[in-house]
């Protein structure tokens, strides 16, 4: 993306707070919404966009079930419920629903009504079977508004609820009964749904255990500006606590004969990218922002593209509440409409499951970003150029590299060392000398005392796991269970040792992770032993890739890391920022590496290599 | 020239070339084009004013001989449907449209070899007498072509007389896409590029205004849409006879094209195209957005991609209706929409007069 020229000037302020990765206010949100400048807007939130998903636009083969439309509530705004015995009341049992998933969906999105009449058994039931009849697919089920529900109905506190849905099979919440966080809209319109407190409570305490959820807001009706702002804000502030949410999606009302009249009758589009930009500029801590076509319209929906939403929902067969409500789209989007859809917007389609993990890419020259500070002076020079950047952690690059996805990208040693026959090396690695920071085992006990033990491994990279399987085995002589954790819980005693990498494992440092006394620097442990550096991740790319495009990116690392050399580049310090460090904190960690693949570092990836062969 | 330098070019108001144009199409990121166009539209037009026009768009036939496999409106004489409409029913139809505010009528149709050309030149001709607050905007450069070949008369002797009726402007329908390789294929007995580009040329000399048109979303590509864009800004700099582009989408429901095209356009190349069209059409006074093809949502959101127009409020329309495409709007609606996008709205004639300004509330 070129300079920005802004028409408005008060968006000037704005802009600089943005660039320095400074939080906005509620003044900066009513300043943006109140701009005619909508192009100005829609470039800041691309930089946003960009910056945090590189040109990745993500859709999902997804399928929406909505198991009953009998409801104990009967909000104003909806045109979906209905009362047992009326004409139109339907319920759908387990065996129907199952009938209904077509076998390729990787997220089924279930959502309905406060049906008074079924079981808690129903619903376990329901998400059991659809776990084992599908087990590739993720289910993200139940909002708020629902768990509150069975939370009453069935008598059982709301963190119980969740753990059994878990225990279930649920793998994210959606963010649906938001609605406005504001007691006066509430009143007129929803008064016996639950409010703001209760709402955040039961996100939050399903982050607590590890189940990521979604968040929306309805707007478009009786709203005010600031109470939209005000809905951003408690979002973000509960983000801050538990970084739990996924994505939030902005719901533009649908009147249909609700007997709402809106605040502007014919749904202004200009209206929906405005909201959609200033969420993806107000929510600086969600990774992802979402233009839900099915209420945006697809029209709206793909514009939004590039006014800060990352996400285009899917495929979504089988949506109703909706389009009761008179929304005019099509009930669901082939996906290779919705892939011509992005690559129209400039952006490259990437199918994802419910957790955001890249599945595929229908694109080429696609590079991969991993998105840890060490690694993201490499990309510095890439963004304005004919490659594509795709944030994506280690693992699921080996795994796309695999389908030849990949053109190139800092690959985890152990992924290159797998695909050596398509991969080649290209001088650049991110070794540690004697310490990394960021591949860090958090421990109760001693290295010998883990013996036996239960060690909580993350599902990013392959590379850290074996660093420590190796160490565990072949330095101290042990062995340990390592178990992949789930989602973002941490302490839940379940686990006698934690391994973390990147930016994670460097806040967890700083801050410290509560019942992990022990602090071990996996590359310090190989250093102690081997008197060698560390390669975590090499700089790889496809052997087929044409001589021009090899040249092209050598030249691009080339300037960066010689930049690099001198200071850390604006984008470095803005990223250490994000995850809580000072500009010299930054620095010293980035000092800490090497990034030329030399001698010693060849002799540490054979050794290893070595080594991890006789595991 | 990379983009930013091109950029910089624009700004200080330089031509840009068809490569160079190619490359804004393939390369630039949406909205940079849209800041590029942006800066174009408020240097035609600074003000921040939106105009529309209070027109119906009603048809006389749709008999037509030229089979066009885009086009779900026509029907061959004899078949099922196919209508020519009497005179009379027209003038009444348009003094309908008066009443209910019209200032334009916008009427084109099939090329049908059974109808005289004393019928289009009685139609004109009562139309000034009889409804003297319309403004007659008739007949598409194809339709010129048919009457030139029904009398034996050259396209120029056709135009005088069409003139001496008391017609004045012609729409710019017709040209789909300028390229004669695409035109082969979507409508080979509709006329050639020059064909188009002649009509419109000897109306433009002989003091008739006209829109320009283009059809896209079908088989055309970049260098085609660029062949388009670059012959009609050649012409514009002849006469100046061109008082706006108007761009819209193909609509595939129920034409023979469609079934042999697996995607319809999307959104976003609307969006590019309006852009691009007015940084390219430097001699070109307004972009229309046609919130009638694309929706009224994407229409809007073309106010902030380059368009300074929003088209008329069409009372009544057949031929997207024929495609399954089915929009409607009126006069508050219209206003209401600009508005919402930021601008003040502004009713004009079809020659882009301003006949009532209807300002946002401050």
């Amino acid at each position: 993306m070129n300079r920005i020229n802004f028409k408005d000037k008060k968006l000037l302020p704005v802009w600089d707070k943005i660039q320095k990765g400074k939080r906005l206010s509620l003044a900066d949100g009513l300043v943006l919404f109140h701009s005619s400048d909508l192009i100005s807007i829609g470039k800041m939130a691309g930089f946003v966009h960009q910056r945090l998903s590189g040109d990745a636009v993500y859709f999902a083969l997804n399928q929406k079930i909505e198991p009953s439309n009998i409801c104990a509530l009967a909000c104003r705004f909806c045109n979906f419920s209905a009362r047992k015995g009326e004409p139109q009341a339907y319920e759908m049992n387990i065996e129907e629903i199952l009938g209904r998933i077509k076998p390729d969906v990787r997220e089924v999105h279930i959502t309905g009504s406060l049906n008074p009449h079924r079981k808690w058994e129903y619903y376990l039931g329901m998400v059991g079977r659809i776990k084992q009849r599908f087990p590739q697919t993720d289910i993200k089920a139940f909002t708020a508004i629902e768990i509150d529900f069975f939370h009453k109905q069935f008598k059982l506190p709301v963190k119980e609820i969740l753990k059994q849905l878990k225990a279930a099979g649920v793998d994210a919440l959606p963010g649906g009964g938001a609605e406005v966080f504001s007691e006066r809209v509430r009143k007129k319109l929803f008064p016996k749904k639950i409010g703001a407190s209760a709402w955040l409570q039961i996100h939050a305490a399903a982050h607590r255990l590890g189940i990521p959820t979604n968040a929306t807001m309805l707007y478009g009706h009786i709203e005010t500006y600031e109470e939209r702002l005000r809905h951003l804000i408690m979002l973000r502030d509960a983000q801050d606590k538990t970084g739990g949410f996924l994505a939030f999606v902005p719901l533009a009302f649908q009147p249909g004969t609700t007997g709402i009249k809106p605040s502007n009758q014919f749904g202004s589009a200009i209206d929906d990218l405005k909201t959609i930009a200033v969420s993806r500029l107000m929510l600086d801590n969600f990774p992802h922002i979402k233009a839900y076509w099915v209420m945006l319209t697809e029209d709206v929906a793909a514009a939004a593209l590039n006014f800060g939403a990352d996400d285009l929902d899917g495929t979504v067969g089988g949506e109703r509440i909706a389009h009761d409500a008179g929304a005019i789209t099509p009930p669901a989007l082939a996906k290779d409409r919705l892939i011509k859809i992005i690559k129209d917007a400039g952006k490259i389609p990437v199918e994802r499951d419910a957790l955001y993990h890249p599945l595929d890419i229908y694109a080429d020259n696609v590079i991969g970003k991993i998105p840890y500070l060490n690694s993201v002076l490499f990309y510095n020079y890439f963004e304005k150029e004919r490659f594509k950047l795709l944030p994506i952690v280690p693992r699921r690059m080996g795994i796309l590299s695999l389908k030849g996805k990949i053109a190139a990208g800092l690959f985890s040693l152990m992924d290159y060392l797998a695909q050596e026959d398509t991969l080649e090396l290209m001088d650049y690695c991110i070794a540690a000398r004697n310490q990394v920071k960021s591949v860090m085992l958090f421990s109760s006990k001693k290295w010998p005392d883990l013996a036996g033990k239960d060690i909580g491994i993350t599902d990013d990279t392959a590379t850290s796991v074996h660093l420590l399987r190796v160490l565990l085995e072949k330095k101290y002589g042990i062995k340990a269970n390592l178990v992949r954790m789930q989602g973002t819980a941490r302490n839940d005693g379940d686990f006698a040792a934690v391994l973390l990498i990147g930016d994670e494992a460097m806040r967890c440092k700083k801050y410290g992770l509560a019942g992990f006394e022990q602090v071990f620097d996996l590359a310090t442990e190989w250093y102690h032993w081997q008197r060698l550096p560390f390669v975590f991740a090499v700089w790889a790319e496809r052997k087929a890739l044409s001589p021009n495009d090899k040249k092209d990116i050598h030249e691009k690392i080339r300037q960066t890391l010689a930049k690099e050399k001198r200071a850390p580049s604006p984008l470095s310090t803005l990223h250490g920022q994000r995850i809580g460090l000072t500009p010299r904190e930054t620095k010293t960690y980035l000092d800490g590496f090497t990034f030329r693949l030399g001698k010693p570092e060849m002799k540490a990836i054979e050794i290893f290599r070595k080594i991890v062969a006789d595991l | 020239m990379d983009i930013a330098a091109l950029q910089t070019k624009l700004k200080k108001g330089k031509r840009i070339s068809p490569e160079e144009g190619l490359r804004l199409l393939r390369e630039a990121p949406l909205l940079d084009l849209a800041d590029m166009a942006t800066d174009a539209r408020f240097r035609h037009n600074p003000a921040m004013r939106v105009t529309f026009v209070v027109d119906t768009n009603p048809n006389y036939t749709n008999v037509c001989e030229n089979d066009c496999a885009f086009c779900a409106f026509y029907r061959h004489a004899g078949e099922k449907g196919a209508y020519v409409a009497p005179l009379n029913e027209m003038i009444r139809n348009f003094r309908t449209a008066a009443e209910n505010g019209a200032t334009t009528i916008l009427l084109q149709g099939g090329v049908n070899p059974a109808l005289s050309f004393d019928y289009y030149l009685r139609l004109v001709k009562r139309t000034v007498a009889e409804v003297p607050e319309i403004h007659p905007h008739f007949f598409s450069a194809p339709e010129i072509m048919g009457m030139s070949r029904l009398t034996d008369m050259s396209v120029s002797d056709v135009l005088r007389d069409l003139w001496d009726a008391g017609l004045r402007t012609l729409p710019g329908g017709g040209a789909e896409v300028l390229s004669d390789r695409v035109k082969r294929r979507i409508s080979p007995r509709k006329g050639t590029t020059a064909d188009w580009l002649s009509v419109m040329r000897e109306a433009h000399r002989m003091g008739y205004m006209s829109t320009a048109t283009m059809m896209y979303g079908h088989l055309e590509n970049g260098e085609d849409i660029i062949a388009h864009l670059e012959s009609i800004r050649q012409l514009q700099d002849e006469y100046h006879g061109f008082t706006a582009f108007v761009p819209w989408s193909f609509k595939p429901d129920n034409t023979p094209l469609g079934k042999t095209l697996s995607h319809r356009a999307t959104p976003n190349r609307y969006l590019q195209i309006i852009a691009l069209a007015r940084i390219y059409l430097d001699n070109f006074p307004h972009i229309q957005a046609s919130w009638f093809s694309e929706g009224k949502k994407i229409g809007q959101i073309a106010l902030h991609f380059g368009a300074d127009d929003f088209g008329g409020t069409l009372l009544e329309e057949n031929v997207h209706a024929a495609a399954n495409f089915l929009n409607k709007t009126n006069v508050k609606e219209c206003i209401e929409i600009i508005h919402a996008a930021g601008f003040d709205a502004a009713e004009r004639t079809t020659l882009y007069e301003i006949r009532k300004a209807f300002p946002r509330e401050k």
